[in-house]
């Protein structure tokens, strides 16, 4: 990539990585935290958006920040108090420059209307508060740097004449593009304190034309009264540069301005402006009192100071204590900064996503290779407690602890996705017209990477759901005797093994004689279906159900509840909602930490070596004679305690095989869908229980209908992994049987294809 | 000999464009993330040039620039600011802390590499 497209990258990540402060920024505001370094944050943040944007000339981009930058600056100085209503205006213009932002980067378009509505409202607010800001601004030390240089008059008439400045020689020509120049420079002290140098000040001049330079050392005293610290010396220089103006001329001292005497003079045109301002002075005069001069000009400049030496010397003085308070200040901020770390702000390196994914391949595949050595081994015969046995546990657990760190590499916190959730929280609530406060809790908990980003949409979605839905009116609220402003609340926790999201509202809960009415109207269930409320809670996730009974421009969008539920299985999660009337609903997913590994259960079917995930096991059982009743040709069910759940032989599910062993002699998996429904998988035998890397059949040969993905087992076979909803789903069933089945397209070609992938 | 100029910016982008245009220019470059980070920095090695930030977090432009002319070590270095047109104030305040001249923000290389000749023998 060419450097430059490089930094361009570097800039939009960064840019994010500062919207999502200045947005933490503004809720810990309008929370009520007062601390000046949130604010201070919150300007940086769009500070160096403004930078960067203006760096790659993306004007839209600098022209919001910029107003937005104005009105946080004033905020900053205090000239605005950072209010309710001025905390809403920022975070809604922050979702703006947010918008700007992605607007830069993929080249979409910014709603106008809205952008330049927000910035006329930021520039108000900015115009209310500007009177202080621009006062401060005034006693900024601001006068010292105005100054003017003071003009000479060459009749040697006295200081007290001094309104001669009024008609500044030089400046009244502009014309003609200049010839020659005469520069008198005298430098203070100050100017070498700032470590400007007066030879390359005159080395500039001399990139303009030709210079003459003779230096002025009158004013240097008696080696015994020099002060090393102060500036004695001063230069004349003639400039001859036919294409010069007096502007670029004066660009060259642009730096020390007011930390010297300078005087330009264009003799040609000087002559011309004297020839009608003051006929009566030779302008051309070379005599002058340069002592004169600099101690007019330090009068000027330092009107307090009588004499030059304690004027010069000020500074210096001044500049001690102002060094050892700056050390202070250093000192101070190194305490924080120290704190900070203390309470983990760790330093990161940025690696490419690749390499990391290569990584984990490799370590895939040495988990693979370290249980074919064991097993390997374990057919040698060799004694558990030998030197190779006990080496190869400690090779295990070294494996394992290598996989585990690599996978906690793709591991991200959750925040990327929860911090878009304010802002969807506030176009919906302005939207319903409703109030909504939303909690966040566990932003830190971590999950791969991969996970993280397919998390956005269905998280997105329930949210959207939670207020369109979940949340009455202030109006109704009041009138149910709950507060005007609805809770919702977003928290994510990790729990044995998986990440726990939960979404939940106070509002009016699931309306199950409705949910139930529609199901059935829709021929979802039968009228006479005996259901639990948590049954009937879960079929809002059904396919083609939904609830709204005008589709508003919120949630309905095209997807409903049973699309969130899909993209969360498809993430190895589950999805629930535990709802209670008038009180409040509560959705909780629950999601593998990664998608790179799975806890399974090897069993044998029909001859074949496959995989059930262990999150859908609740138990195995072995089927007793009495147990199973058959319900038709292709159908049967099994008794377990109290319950009757459909018996399934995966052998005949997935093709393998025609007719199904006699039960009592199999091994039933008792498994729960991921919309909680159950059912008994038949299998052969169990060989046992381990963690499996996946490999995708996508990927690596095709979609098979039942089956999820695949794995590499210990000895090398490749094992198929089980896709439990599927294969309770009768649909895919049928089409497995009539179909080509799982059985005749992976019989001989399929472990050498996934192996050489 | 080839100088090396200390760059303290927050900002990646910047950092990274600072970076870009001064090692083309031949320059030697050594980064800080803040003005904290720059006095470490200075600490550990001698720069010829600074070139300096305003806002920074933990320690800003101006606490920085009083840092360094605070240290007898670095009095004599040159220090560029960089700033944006609308920081007139910014400007002097920065001069009143010891800078010797600031670069305003948005730089081409040619702009950078000038603001530095000015300081630089």
């Amino acid at each position: 990539m060419d450097p430059l497209a490089a930094i361009k990258v570097t800039f939009f990540q960064e840019c994010e990585e500062q919207l999502a402060e200045l947005e933490s920024g503004l809720l810990a505001m309008e929370a009520g935290d007062t601390d000046s370094e949130i604010v201070n944050a919150v300007f940086r943040a769009v500070h160096s958006i403004k930078g960067g944007a203006g760096a790659f000339s993306l004007e839209a981009l600098v022209r919001f920040s910029h107003v937005f930058e104005t009105a946080l600056d004033l905020v900053r100085g205090g000239a605005i108090t950072p209010d309710q209503d001025v905390l809403k205006l920022l975070l809604r213009s922050a979702d703006i420059l947010a918008d700007h932002v992605r607007a830069a980067r993929d080249g979409g378009e910014v709603d106008e209307a809205r952008s330049h509505a927000m910035a006329e409202e930021l520039e108000a607010l900015a115009g209310g508060g500007e009177g202080g800001g621009s006062a401060a601004e005034a006693d900024d030390g601001f006068g010292d740097f105005d100054f003017k240089p003071l003009m000479v008059s060459f009749d040697e008439a006295p200081a007290s004449e001094a309104p001669a400045t009024e008609a500044p020689v030089a400046e009244v020509a502009p014309e003609p593009s200049g010839r020659s120049f005469i520069i008198r420079f005298y430098p203070q002290a100050a100017l070498y304190q700032k470590a400007n140098e007066p030879g390359l000040l005159i080395r500039e001049l001399a990139r303009l034309g030709e210079v003459a330079v003779e230096v002025d050392g009158s004013g240097l005293p008696n080696l015994a009264e020099m002060n090393p610290e102060d500036a004695y010396l001063g230069w004349r220089v003639t400039l001859t540069a036919p294409k010069a103006d007096i502007a670029a001329v004066r660009e060259v001292f642009e730096w020390v301005e007011g930390d010297c005497y300078l005087d330009i003079v264009e003799p040609a045109a000087q002559s011309a402006a004297a020839a009608t301002a003051a006929p009566e002075i030779d302008a051309t005069q070379p005599e002058v009192d340069v002592m004169a001069l600099i101690r007019q000009a330090q009068e000027a400049v330092i009107p307090q100071a009588a004499a030059p030496a304690p004027a010069s010397l000020e500074p210096a003085k001044a500049a001690s204590p102002d060094a050892s308070k700056a050390k202070e200040v250093a000192l101070d901020a190194k305490a924080q900064a120290a704190t900070r770390e203390a309470g983990g702000s760790p330093q990161t390196i940025r690696v490419d996503l690749e390499r990391v994914d290569r990584l984990i391949d490799l370590v895939g595949e040495l988990v693979i290779n370290q249980a074919m050595l064991a097993q390997r081994v374990a057919e040698c015969g060799l004694q558990r407690a030998s030197s190779v046995a006990m080496g190869l546990d400690d090779l295990e657990h070294l494996t394992r602890e290598i996989q585990d760190s690599v996978m906690a590499i793709r591991a991200q916190p959750v925040k990327s996705v929860f911090q878009r959730m304010p802002r969807l929280v506030r176009e919906i609530a302005a939207m319903t017209g409703k109030e909504v406060r939303l909690v966040m809790d566990g932003e830190g908990t971590e999950v791969d990477k991969t996970v993280i980003e397919r998390l956005s949409d269905p998280l997105t979605h329930m949210i959207r759901n939670a207020i369109d839905h979940g949340l009455e009116t202030p109006e109704e609220r009041v009138a149910a005797g709950k507060p005007r402003e609805g809770l919702v609340r977003l928290a994510a926790l990790h729990r044995s093994g998986r990440i726990v999201i939960e979404i939940v509202d106070d509002g009016r809960g699931i309306n199950r004689p409705k949910v139930r009415q529609i199901a059935i109207d829709k021929g979802l269930i039968s009228a006479e279906a005996n259901m639990s409320d948590d049954e009937i809670d879960n079929l809002i996730f059904m396919p083609g159900f939904s609830t709204a009974t005008t589709i508003s421009d919120i949630s309905g969008r095209g997807v409903g509840m049973d699309v969130v539920r899909r993209s969360i299985q498809s993430l190895g999660g589950r999805i629930t909602i535990s709802s209670r009337p008038g009180q409040g609903s509560t959705f909780t997913l629950s999601l593998p930490l990664t998608l790179a590994v799975l806890d399974g259960m090897v069993v044998t079917v029909a001859g074949q070596t496959l995989v059930a995930p262990l999150t859908a096991i609740i138990e195995s059982l072995q089927p007793k004679s009495g147990d199973v009743r058959q319900l038709g040709p292709n159908a049967s069910v099994i008794a377990i305690r109290d319950t009757h759940v459909p018996l399934i032989d995966i052998g005949r599910a997935l093709g393998y095989r025609q007719n199904s062993p006699s039960p009592t002699e199999s091994v039933a998996l008792l498994v729960e869908g991921e919309g909680g429904a159950r059912a008994a998988l038949l299998v052969d035998a169990i060989q046992g229980q381990r963690q499996v890397v996946i490999k995708s059949l996508e990927a690596n040969y095709r979609p098979v209908p039942g089956i999820a993905a695949a794995t590499i087992l210990g000895d090398g076979r490749v094992a198929l992994i089980l896709d439990v909803d599927a294969v309770m789903v009768p649909k895919p069933l049928e089409r497995a049987a009539s179909g080509p089945s799982a059985q005749t397209e992976l019989a001989a070609p399929a472990p050498s294809l996934l192996k050489a992938g | 000999m080839t100088k090396t100029i200390l760059t303290v910016d927050d900002s990646r982008t910047m950092r990274d464009m600072l970076h870009l245009a001064l090692t083309e220019a031949g320059f030697r470059v050594v980064q800080a993330v803040d003005g904290l980070d720059g006095l470490e920095a200075l600490d550990k090695a001698q720069a010829d040039i600074i070139i300096t930030d305003i806002n920074m977090p933990r320690l800003d432009g101006f606490g920085f620039i009083e840092g360094v002319r605070g240290n007898e070590k670095h009095r004599a270095t040159p220090i560029l600011v960089l700033t944006t047109e609308s920081d007139a104030a910014k400007k002097q305040r920065a001069r009143d802390a010891g800078a010797t001249g600031w670069i305003v923000k948005p730089f081409n290389p040619d702009k950078l590499i000038d603001a530095i000749r000015r300081v630089a023998a």
